[in-house]
Protein backbone atom coordinates (compact mmCIF):
# COMPACT_ATOMS: atom_id res chain seq x y z
CA UNK A 1 0.00 0.00 0.00
CA UNK A 2 1.54 3.66 -0.92
CA UNK A 3 2.19 5.35 2.23
CA UNK A 4 0.42 8.58 1.31
CA UNK A 5 -2.92 6.18 1.30
CA UNK A 6 -1.87 4.29 3.83
CA UNK A 7 -2.02 7.78 5.94
CA UNK A 8 -5.28 8.54 4.48
CA UNK A 9 -6.74 5.80 4.79
CA UNK A 10 -6.08 4.51 8.21
CA UNK A 11 -7.01 7.52 10.66
CA UNK A 12 -5.96 7.87 14.06
CA UNK A 13 -7.22 8.35 17.39
CA UNK A 14 -6.80 9.84 21.00
CA UNK A 15 -6.83 13.73 21.25
CA UNK A 16 -8.36 13.23 25.02
CA UNK A 17 -5.31 11.53 26.10
CA UNK A 18 -2.91 11.56 22.94
CA UNK A 19 -0.07 9.42 23.83
CA UNK A 20 -0.46 6.12 22.84
CA UNK A 21 1.96 3.41 21.85
CA UNK A 22 1.76 4.03 18.11
CA UNK A 23 1.78 7.34 18.27
CA UNK A 24 4.47 8.18 20.49
CA UNK A 25 7.00 4.88 20.26
CA UNK A 26 6.73 3.42 16.58
CA UNK A 27 7.52 3.44 14.27
CA UNK A 28 10.04 4.98 14.60
CA UNK A 29 11.81 3.84 10.88
CA UNK A 30 12.18 5.43 7.76
CA UNK A 31 9.15 5.31 5.96
CA UNK A 32 6.58 3.42 8.46
CA UNK A 33 3.46 3.61 9.41
CA UNK A 34 0.38 2.17 11.98
CA UNK A 35 -2.53 2.27 12.56
CA UNK A 36 -4.49 1.90 15.76
CA UNK A 37 -8.25 1.34 16.91
CA UNK A 38 -8.96 2.38 20.48
CA UNK A 39 -12.11 2.55 22.79
CA UNK A 40 -12.49 5.15 25.31
CA UNK A 41 -15.20 5.70 28.27
CA UNK A 42 -15.10 9.26 29.96
CA UNK A 43 -18.12 10.85 31.09
CA UNK A 44 -20.30 8.30 30.45
CA UNK A 45 -19.78 8.24 26.91
CA UNK A 46 -17.75 5.64 25.18
CA UNK A 47 -15.91 6.96 21.99
CA UNK A 48 -13.70 5.04 19.17
CA UNK A 49 -10.84 6.28 17.89
CA UNK A 50 -9.27 4.93 14.56
CA UNK A 51 -5.46 6.62 14.74
CA UNK A 52 -2.91 6.70 11.52
CA UNK A 53 0.98 7.29 12.02
CA UNK A 54 3.17 7.76 9.18
CA UNK A 55 6.68 8.27 10.12
CA UNK A 56 9.06 10.17 6.98
CA UNK A 57 11.81 9.39 9.23
CA UNK A 58 12.35 8.79 12.75
CA UNK A 59 12.75 12.84 13.29
CA UNK A 60 9.14 13.43 11.57
CA UNK A 61 6.29 11.87 11.25
CA UNK A 62 2.33 12.85 10.85
CA UNK A 63 -0.93 11.45 12.50
CA UNK A 64 -4.67 12.18 12.08
CA UNK A 65 -7.20 10.75 14.74
CA UNK A 66 -10.76 10.53 14.10
CA UNK A 67 -12.59 10.13 16.72
CA UNK A 68 -16.62 8.28 16.52
CA UNK A 69 -19.39 7.98 19.14
CA UNK A 70 -22.86 7.96 18.47
CA UNK A 71 -23.07 7.20 14.87
CA UNK A 72 -21.22 10.27 14.58
CA UNK A 73 -17.82 11.91 13.53
CA UNK A 74 -16.42 13.60 15.69
CA UNK A 75 -13.68 16.70 15.24
CA UNK A 76 -10.58 15.04 13.48
CA UNK A 77 -7.03 16.22 14.43
CA UNK A 78 -3.92 16.40 12.41
CA UNK A 79 -0.49 16.70 14.07
CA UNK A 80 3.48 16.90 12.60
CA UNK A 81 5.29 15.28 15.83
CA UNK A 82 9.07 16.00 15.50
CA UNK A 83 11.27 14.61 17.47
CA UNK A 84 15.06 14.62 18.47
CA UNK A 85 16.56 11.70 19.32
CA UNK A 86 19.79 10.48 20.85
CA UNK A 87 21.01 7.56 21.55
CA UNK A 88 23.69 6.43 23.87
CA UNK A 89 24.28 2.68 24.95
CA UNK A 90 21.58 0.93 26.44
CA UNK A 91 19.49 4.42 26.64
CA UNK A 92 17.39 6.16 24.33
CA UNK A 93 15.70 9.70 24.52
CA UNK A 94 14.20 12.13 22.50
CA UNK A 95 12.39 15.72 22.53
CA UNK A 96 9.46 16.23 20.55
CA UNK A 97 7.48 19.26 19.32
CA UNK A 98 4.11 18.72 17.82
CA UNK A 99 2.29 21.14 16.24
CA UNK A 100 -1.83 20.06 15.36
CA UNK A 101 -5.15 21.30 14.45
CA UNK A 102 -8.37 20.29 15.17
CA UNK A 103 -10.87 20.18 12.27
CA UNK A 104 -14.35 20.82 12.67
CA UNK A 105 -15.33 17.49 10.54
CA UNK A 106 -17.74 16.74 13.31
CA UNK A 107 -20.29 19.31 11.75
CA UNK A 108 -19.13 22.54 13.85
CA UNK A 109 -16.85 25.16 12.14
CA UNK A 110 -14.08 26.01 14.67
CA UNK A 111 -10.27 24.95 13.94
CA UNK A 112 -8.15 24.89 17.00
CA UNK A 113 -4.41 25.17 17.08
CA UNK A 114 -2.15 23.00 19.39
CA UNK A 115 1.36 22.84 20.17
CA UNK A 116 2.86 19.92 22.37
CA UNK A 117 6.32 19.66 24.25
CA UNK A 118 7.20 16.13 25.47
CA UNK A 119 10.31 14.23 26.59
CA UNK A 120 10.49 10.34 26.68
CA UNK A 121 13.24 8.23 27.13
CA UNK A 122 13.53 4.35 27.74
CA UNK A 123 15.97 2.08 29.60
CA UNK A 124 16.17 -1.82 29.42
CA UNK A 125 14.22 -1.49 32.41
CA UNK A 126 12.24 1.89 32.69
CA UNK A 127 10.21 4.21 30.68
CA UNK A 128 8.88 7.99 31.11
CA UNK A 129 7.19 10.17 28.96
CA UNK A 130 6.85 13.57 29.96
CA UNK A 131 4.36 16.10 27.79
CA UNK A 132 3.21 19.45 28.33
CA UNK A 133 0.36 20.53 25.65
CA UNK A 134 -2.40 23.00 24.90
CA UNK A 135 -5.38 22.62 22.55
CA UNK A 136 -7.77 25.24 21.60
CA UNK A 137 -8.78 25.96 25.17
CA UNK A 138 -6.88 23.31 26.83
CA UNK A 139 -3.92 23.35 28.47
CA UNK A 140 -2.52 19.68 30.23
CA UNK A 141 0.55 17.86 31.34
CA UNK A 142 0.33 14.20 30.65
CA UNK A 143 3.00 11.63 32.65
CA UNK A 144 3.61 8.18 31.90
CA UNK A 145 6.13 6.70 34.29
CA UNK A 146 7.04 2.45 34.57
CA UNK A 147 8.80 -0.35 34.04
CA UNK A 148 9.60 -2.55 31.21
CA UNK A 149 10.31 -6.36 30.80
CA UNK A 150 11.25 -7.43 28.08
CA UNK A 151 11.12 -11.39 27.48
CA UNK A 152 14.42 -11.30 25.19
CA UNK A 153 12.35 -13.39 21.95
CA UNK A 154 10.44 -10.66 20.77
CA UNK A 155 7.88 -8.84 23.13
CA UNK A 156 7.98 -7.02 26.20
CA UNK A 157 5.06 -5.43 28.82
CA UNK A 158 5.33 -1.91 29.84
CA UNK A 159 3.52 -1.15 33.49
CA UNK A 160 3.14 2.31 33.90
CA UNK A 161 1.22 4.64 35.67
CA UNK A 162 -0.11 7.97 34.56
CA UNK A 163 -0.64 11.35 35.91
CA UNK A 164 -3.08 13.46 33.55
CA UNK A 165 -4.43 17.12 34.53
CA UNK A 166 -5.78 19.11 32.36
CA UNK A 167 -6.78 22.80 32.49
CA UNK A 168 -10.18 24.66 30.49
CA UNK A 169 -12.76 26.96 29.99
CA UNK A 170 -14.74 24.19 32.16
CA UNK A 171 -12.49 24.08 34.80
CA UNK A 172 -9.69 21.85 36.15
CA UNK A 173 -9.48 18.12 36.63
CA UNK A 174 -6.56 15.48 37.62
CA UNK A 175 -6.80 11.62 36.84
CA UNK A 176 -4.44 8.97 38.00
CA UNK A 177 -4.35 5.52 37.17
CA UNK A 178 -2.59 2.34 35.91
CA UNK A 179 -1.68 1.74 31.99
CA UNK A 180 -0.35 -1.44 30.88
CA UNK A 181 1.48 -1.74 27.90
CA UNK A 182 2.31 -5.37 25.59
CA UNK A 183 4.45 -6.01 22.87
CA UNK A 184 4.87 -8.57 19.94
CA UNK A 185 6.63 -8.01 16.98
CA UNK A 186 4.39 -5.40 14.82
CA UNK A 187 1.29 -5.55 17.76
CA UNK A 188 0.68 -3.28 20.32
CA UNK A 189 -1.77 -3.37 23.20
CA UNK A 190 -2.61 -0.98 25.32
CA UNK A 191 -5.13 -1.09 28.39
CA UNK A 192 -5.28 1.72 31.06
CA UNK A 193 -7.93 2.71 33.76
CA UNK A 194 -7.70 6.39 35.49
CA UNK A 195 -9.65 7.17 38.51
CA UNK A 196 -10.30 11.03 39.09
CA UNK A 197 -8.45 12.16 41.78
CA UNK A 198 -9.24 16.21 41.27
CA UNK A 199 -12.73 17.31 39.62
CA UNK A 200 -13.62 21.02 39.41
CA UNK A 201 -14.63 20.66 35.72
CA UNK A 202 -18.02 21.09 35.03
CA UNK A 203 -17.45 19.00 31.58
CA UNK A 204 -15.42 16.31 33.74
CA UNK A 205 -17.61 13.27 35.40
CA UNK A 206 -15.96 10.21 36.50
CA UNK A 207 -13.17 7.90 35.66
CA UNK A 208 -11.81 6.97 32.35
CA UNK A 209 -11.19 3.86 30.93
CA UNK A 210 -9.35 2.80 27.42
CA UNK A 211 -7.93 0.15 25.48
CA UNK A 212 -6.26 0.36 22.44
CA UNK A 213 -4.62 -2.38 19.48
CA UNK A 214 -2.35 -1.38 17.03
CA UNK A 215 -0.30 -2.34 14.29
CA UNK A 216 2.78 -1.03 12.64
CA UNK A 217 4.40 -2.10 9.25
CA UNK B 1 50.19 -38.81 -13.80
CA UNK B 2 48.74 -40.13 -10.85
CA UNK B 3 50.14 -37.34 -8.20
CA UNK B 4 49.05 -35.21 -10.92
CA UNK B 5 45.50 -35.94 -11.07
CA UNK B 6 45.19 -36.19 -7.42
CA UNK B 7 46.74 -32.68 -7.70
CA UNK B 8 44.15 -31.08 -9.91
CA UNK B 9 41.57 -33.19 -8.12
CA UNK B 10 42.07 -31.80 -4.28
CA UNK B 11 42.44 -28.02 -6.76
CA UNK B 12 39.13 -28.65 -8.19
CA UNK B 13 37.79 -29.68 -5.28
CA UNK B 14 39.17 -26.57 -3.09
CA UNK B 15 38.01 -24.42 -5.44
CA UNK B 16 34.67 -25.92 -6.14
CA UNK B 17 34.32 -25.38 -2.01
CA UNK B 18 32.10 -22.42 -1.41
CA UNK B 19 33.67 -20.30 1.11
CA UNK B 20 31.59 -19.62 4.17
CA UNK B 21 30.16 -16.56 4.58
CA UNK B 22 31.78 -14.57 7.76
CA UNK B 23 28.29 -13.36 10.04
CA UNK B 24 28.98 -10.41 11.53
CA UNK B 25 28.16 -8.34 14.76
CA UNK B 26 27.17 -4.65 14.97
CA UNK B 27 27.17 -2.55 18.35
CA UNK B 28 24.24 -0.53 18.35
CA UNK B 29 23.86 2.30 20.79
CA UNK B 30 19.83 2.55 21.65
CA UNK B 31 18.55 -0.74 20.87
CA UNK B 32 16.83 -1.71 24.51
CA UNK B 33 13.40 -2.41 22.79
CA UNK B 34 11.53 -5.32 21.57
CA UNK B 35 10.09 -2.49 19.37
CA UNK B 36 13.56 -1.16 18.53
CA UNK B 37 14.59 -4.34 17.75
CA UNK B 38 11.78 -5.27 14.78
CA UNK B 39 12.23 -1.71 13.55
CA UNK B 40 16.13 -2.39 12.78
CA UNK B 41 15.39 -5.96 12.19
CA UNK B 42 12.87 -5.04 9.65
CA UNK B 43 15.42 -2.50 7.64
CA UNK B 44 18.33 -5.21 7.24
CA UNK B 45 16.17 -8.03 6.39
CA UNK B 46 15.57 -5.90 3.15
CA UNK B 47 19.34 -6.37 2.36
CA UNK B 48 20.38 -8.59 -0.55
CA UNK B 49 22.92 -10.16 1.32
CA UNK B 50 21.27 -11.35 4.11
CA UNK B 51 21.15 -14.73 4.85
CA UNK B 52 17.37 -15.43 5.89
CA UNK B 53 18.23 -19.21 6.92
CA UNK B 54 19.92 -18.03 9.98
CA UNK B 55 18.89 -16.27 13.15
CA UNK B 56 15.84 -15.05 12.90
CA UNK B 57 15.65 -14.71 9.09
CA UNK B 58 19.12 -13.19 8.96
CA UNK B 59 19.16 -11.37 11.94
CA UNK B 60 19.21 -11.60 15.51
CA UNK B 61 19.04 -8.39 18.36
CA UNK B 62 20.43 -8.77 21.43
CA UNK B 63 19.01 -6.24 23.20
CA UNK B 64 20.74 -7.03 26.59
CA UNK B 65 24.11 -5.92 25.23
CA UNK B 66 22.64 -3.90 22.39
CA UNK B 67 23.90 -5.48 19.85
CA UNK B 68 22.52 -6.93 16.16
CA UNK B 69 23.71 -9.94 14.89
CA UNK B 70 23.57 -10.54 10.68
CA UNK B 71 23.98 -13.72 8.79
CA UNK B 72 25.32 -13.11 5.29
CA UNK B 73 24.59 -14.90 2.48
CA UNK B 74 27.75 -17.04 1.21
CA UNK B 75 27.02 -15.72 -2.55
CA UNK B 76 26.62 -11.70 -2.08
CA UNK B 77 28.89 -9.31 -1.39
CA UNK B 78 28.70 -7.61 1.86
CA UNK B 79 28.13 -3.67 1.87
CA UNK B 80 29.07 -2.74 5.37
CA UNK B 81 27.54 1.15 4.61
CA UNK B 82 24.28 -0.61 3.39
CA UNK B 83 23.99 -1.87 6.61
CA UNK B 84 24.88 1.17 8.79
CA UNK B 85 22.34 3.05 7.05
CA UNK B 86 19.78 0.24 7.35
CA UNK B 87 20.03 0.40 10.89
CA UNK B 88 19.73 4.29 10.93
CA UNK B 89 17.22 4.35 9.27
CA UNK B 90 15.53 2.01 11.65
CA UNK B 91 16.09 5.02 14.46
CA UNK B 92 19.21 3.52 16.36
CA UNK B 93 23.04 4.50 15.43
CA UNK B 94 25.56 1.49 14.81
CA UNK B 95 29.12 1.98 16.73
CA UNK B 96 31.07 -0.16 15.57
CA UNK B 97 31.35 -3.99 13.27
CA UNK B 98 33.43 -7.30 13.88
CA UNK B 99 33.38 -10.41 12.02
CA UNK B 100 32.12 -13.23 14.18
CA UNK B 101 34.87 -15.96 14.09
CA UNK B 102 33.20 -19.27 12.41
CA UNK B 103 33.16 -21.28 15.06
CA UNK B 104 32.49 -18.50 17.10
CA UNK B 105 29.45 -19.73 19.55
CA UNK B 106 26.74 -16.78 18.67
CA UNK B 107 24.55 -17.44 22.16
CA UNK B 108 22.42 -14.06 23.47
CA UNK B 109 22.34 -13.43 26.48
CA UNK B 110 18.56 -13.49 27.32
Amino acid sequence: MKPILAVLFFTLAGNLYAHQPVMDMAPRWNNGYGVQTRIEHANSETTTWLEGVYTFKPSLRMTLKVPHSNGEIGDAIFAMPIKRYKNAGAFTSNWGLTPSVRMPTGGGSQWDAGLSLSYSSESRKVYQLYDLYTLGDTTGVDINVGLVHADGKGSSWFTLWDITAKDSDSGQHLLSGPVLVYFKRNLILRAEYKFSAYDDDSQWDGDYFSFGIGLVY
Amino acid sequence: MFNKTIAIALLYALLSTPLLAQNYVVNVNGIVCEFCAYGVGKKIRKLPFIDRSQYDQGVRVDIENQRVFVALREDALFDKSALFKAIESGGYNPVDIREIPNKEPVEVIE
